[in-house]
């Protein structure tokens, strides 16, 4: 195989890759990229046997084949050759020549046969606006649990309609829930499927490369979800098992809400969360009338509190939180103004962006016995 | 002027077995087990004792020393029982008593006088009250410090009551032995004997500085203990001055090593129903299980996992020990098991989004078993899936060689 490609080309294709490559595997061929010269294309391919990437580069085919290269110093090294195009040319012994201008260096590769074989995209089932879905992973991603064993949480629940789109995330402690109105071409029946936290955020990244009107493509078949952005193919294995019933835990009333704005809340609270226990983080939010006080306490290192008026007549309330889980909301949520539903300290508190939001998003969060 | 009581009940689980079977009485008894079984002894009667029995001895080699004494497993929860009688009679007392075990208590019986009357009038009362209500016999230490009236409690046995006046504490320190104060074990007596310390007095005509720069922060409380003064770890603290555990344990090892994994299974299940109960006891929560195994070759693995919340709740502590206990288990036969709970916390902190109705079961049914244990004993109640786990318990009087009986979470 040998090909000459432009050196910002490759560059770009190799860095979507490394989100997906396994930096520390029992399997070493999965820390390489294949590289595959086919027509007047580079096709490169990464996987971890979770998660794969398929993308592609204009290159000028001089024999074509396939070989394959540690992703990580192929582009540590790339990234470090000047503006230029750069030919490689894989030897029998499946060692890669590369040639820069005045550079000119070979790294061991292996043979493709041992590389997995990627599945093959089905028909689409339908197209949606890239940003659409990038905007709703970022407000539903860090809802998610990071305790391995619960894999069922390890992944959001996508469900889509023909005229909505839905994410749902939750680790056990909070659920992150956004609904918006779209039509969805492609959609006939309600299409359900868990979506690993790893493939959000790579949809994520390939979202901010892609134009600002961008359409991708989904597909499903029985273990695979597939994602094409125009030449690039995100290929992820679907999470089995259930989803727990996210409905039944959304509160259906609460007893009282407040508006707030965002950057206010948020600032009080990063502020306080100095004096909050580092390994729980609990603050404590005293609802009262007129005003909401976040308050933490060490004993051993200091106490803070910071008011902020609200319109509230009710009856005084205090609940424990986690103080990270209400920042992260606060950096999720788009809107400036955000409402607080609350009942007491032993009930699920939510947030919620405030009136001017046109969609769906629901952040319930469990209170700390403190 | 503090007075502090020392109370130790003497030979107490054998006392206790002599209350339900006075043909016990005089005769050499063990308490631990049988005589071939793995294990160590409990308790050894007076008469045991004369041959050279005493607690923590394997029960094999008990047998060897006094093949004619009597055998018995124990009655953990009797001993549990009248450990409870004993600190009913014991808080008629003082309003500031602290079970150190379930055998001795420390009592503050400072500024009582006008109640109770001067110290040996007191103690002989509580002797007197202490057999009455509970048929057992006790010896009392009295001193200014607890360092010294335990000291002079053991002096005291059998049954007896020993005052060390004001002042005189080095003086009666002096001709024991280094072994005899409480915090010093084998190690730091074979230290001490290496520079010529054999008795209490040696040390005390030591300077502290010395001392230290031998032994570090420990030459300082030993500067202390030999004069009589509470010093050093646990001594440093005030009498039912409650210092939290830092983490709670139930091992077990069996009769014979097992692969049985149902067997396993549900002596894990045991075990950290018991640790949920302690930890409820103490009203902590924990975010890191622990199981422990321990192979025939005596090679021995601890494998942890840290919760995403803290938990008190059995079920929870169970589900997690049997995932590490599967994950980890070479299946081969298993010596001993056990069920750690570690990174212990006040209070529950982050409450549950999907099990919180669940865990609100769970709490409120625990709750209540615990209120039944209380009354009815340990073995009242417990979850099906432990039942096949249970175990004749183990429970220990101070063995000898293993002095300064912390009260708890060590």
């Amino acid at each position: 195989m040998e090909f000459t490609v432009s050196k910002s080309d490759l560059v770009r294709e190799l860095s979507l890759s490394q989100g997906v490559v396994e930096k520390r595997t029992t399997i070493p061929i999965l820390s390489n990229v294949l590289l595959e010269a086919v027509g007047e294309r580079l096709v490169l391919t990464a996987t971890d046997l979770e998660l794969g990437i398929r993308s592609s580069c204009p290159a000028q085919v001089v024999k074509e084949g396939a070989g394959t290269i540690p992703a990580r110093r192929l582009l540590d090294y790339v990234r470090l050759l000047p503006d230029a195009d750069l030919t490689v040319k894989f030897q029998e012994n499946q060692w890669a020549g590369l040639i820069c201008g005045r550079s000119r260096t070979r790294i061991a590769g292996m043979s493709r046969e041992s590389f997995p074989e990627l599945p093959t995209m089905p028909e689409p089932l339908a197209e949606l606006p890239v940003a659409l879905l990038s905007s709703m992973i970022s407000q539903t991603i860090f809802a998610i649990s990071a305790e391995e064993s619960r894999f069922t949480l390890n992944g959001a629940l996508m469900a889509l309609k023909p005229d909505s789109v839905m994410l749902v995330a939750t680790d056990g402690h909070r659920m992150a829930m956004v609904e918006k109105q779209q039509e969805v071409s492609g959609i006939t029946n309600p299409y359900r499927a868990l979506l690993p936290k790893k493939a959000m955020s790579e949809i994520v990244k390939l979202a901010q490369e892609s134009h600002p009107g961008a359409v991708l493509r989904f597909a499903g078949d029985e273990n695979h979800l597939f994602f094409q952005f125009g030449d690039r193919l995100l290929i992820s294995r679907k999470l089995t098992g259930n989803f727990p019933d996210f409905e039944r835990v959304l509160p259906k009333e609460h007893a009282s809400h407040i508006t707030i704005k965002r950057d206010e809340l948020r600032a009080s609270i990063e502020r306080v969360s100095q004096f909050a226990d580092e390994r729980s983080r609990a603050i404590r939010l005293q609802v009262a009338p007129g005003e909401i006080r976040v308050y933490s306490s060490l004993s051993e290192t200091g106490e803070s509190e910071e008011s902020l008026s609200v319109t509230y007549d009710g009856p005084e309330v205090e609940i424990g939180f986690n103080a990270q889980y209400l920042v992260d909301f606060c950096r999720a949520v788009p809107e400036e103004d955000v409402r607080f539903y609350f009942k007491d300290g032993h009930c699920a508190g939510e947030l919620r962006p405030g009136a001017d939001a046109t969609y769906t998003y629901r952040y319930v969060v469990m209170p700390m016995r403190i | 002027m503090k007075i502090i009581f020392h109370v130790d009940m003497d030979a107490f689980f054998v006392s206790v077995e002599e209350l339900f079977d006075p043909s016990l009485i005089g005769k050499p008894v063990v308490v631990g087990g049988r005589p071939d079984q793995r294990g160590v002894v409990s308790a050894a009667s007076y008469a045991a004792r004369k041959f050279g029995v005493h607690s923590a001895l394997p029960l094999r080699t008990a047998y060897k020393l006094c093949p004619q004494a009597i055998f018995l497993d124990g009655h953990p929860e009797r001993y549990r029982e009248y450990s409870h009688k004993v600190h009913g009679v014991l808080q008629r007392f003082s309003p500031v008593v602290e079970m150190a075990s379930i055998d001795e208590a420390y009592l503050d019986l400072t500024g009582t006088e006008r109640l109770l009357g001067p110290p040996l009038k007191a103690a002989h009362r509580l002797h007197e009250e202490m057999k009455r209500e509970t048929g057992l016999n006790c010896s009392i230490g009295i001193a200014r410090s607890r360092m010294v009236a335990k000291v002079s409690s053991d002096q005291a046995k059998p049954n007896g009551v020993l005052w060390i006046l004001p002042g005189q504490e080095a003086r009666f320190l002096a001709p024991l032995d280094v072994r005899r104060i409480p915090g010093v074990g084998k190690v730091t007596e074979k230290n001490l004997h290496a520079l010529g310390i054999r008795k209490v007095g040696d040390l005390a005509r030591l300077d502290e500085a010395s001392l230290e720069s031998r032994f570090g922060k420990w030459g300082l409380a030993l500067a202390g203990k030999a004069l009589g003064e509470d010093a050093g770890g646990w001594f440093d603290s005030e009498i039912g001055a409650e210092e939290d555990p830092k983490s709670i344990s139930h091992e077990h090892t069996f009769d014979q090593d097992t692969a049985d994994a149902a067997r396993l299974d549900a002596t894990l299940a045991r075990l950290a129903e018991k640790v949920g109960r302690r930890l409820r006891e103490h009203g902590l929560y924990s975010r890191t299980v622990q199981v422990k195994l321990r192979y025939s070759d005596f090679s021995t693995i601890t494998r942890a996992h840290t919760l995403d919340h803290a938990t008190g709740i059995d079920i929870e502590l169970i589900e997690h020990a049997r995932a590490l206990f599967l994950k980890n288990w070479n299946g081969k036969p298993v010596r001993l098991v056990g069920v750690h709970a570690g990174s212990l916390e006040a209070a529950e902190g982050q409450m549950n989004l999907l099990e919180s109705e669940r865990q609100e079961r769970w709490r409120k049914a625990l709750e209540a078993v615990d209120k039944i244990r209380d009354r009815f004993g340990e073995s009242s109640v417990s979850l099906a899936s432990g039942m096949k786990g249970d175990y004749a318990e183990r429970v220990h009087e101070n063995p000898e060689g293993l002095p300064g009986k912390a009260p708890r979470g060590h």
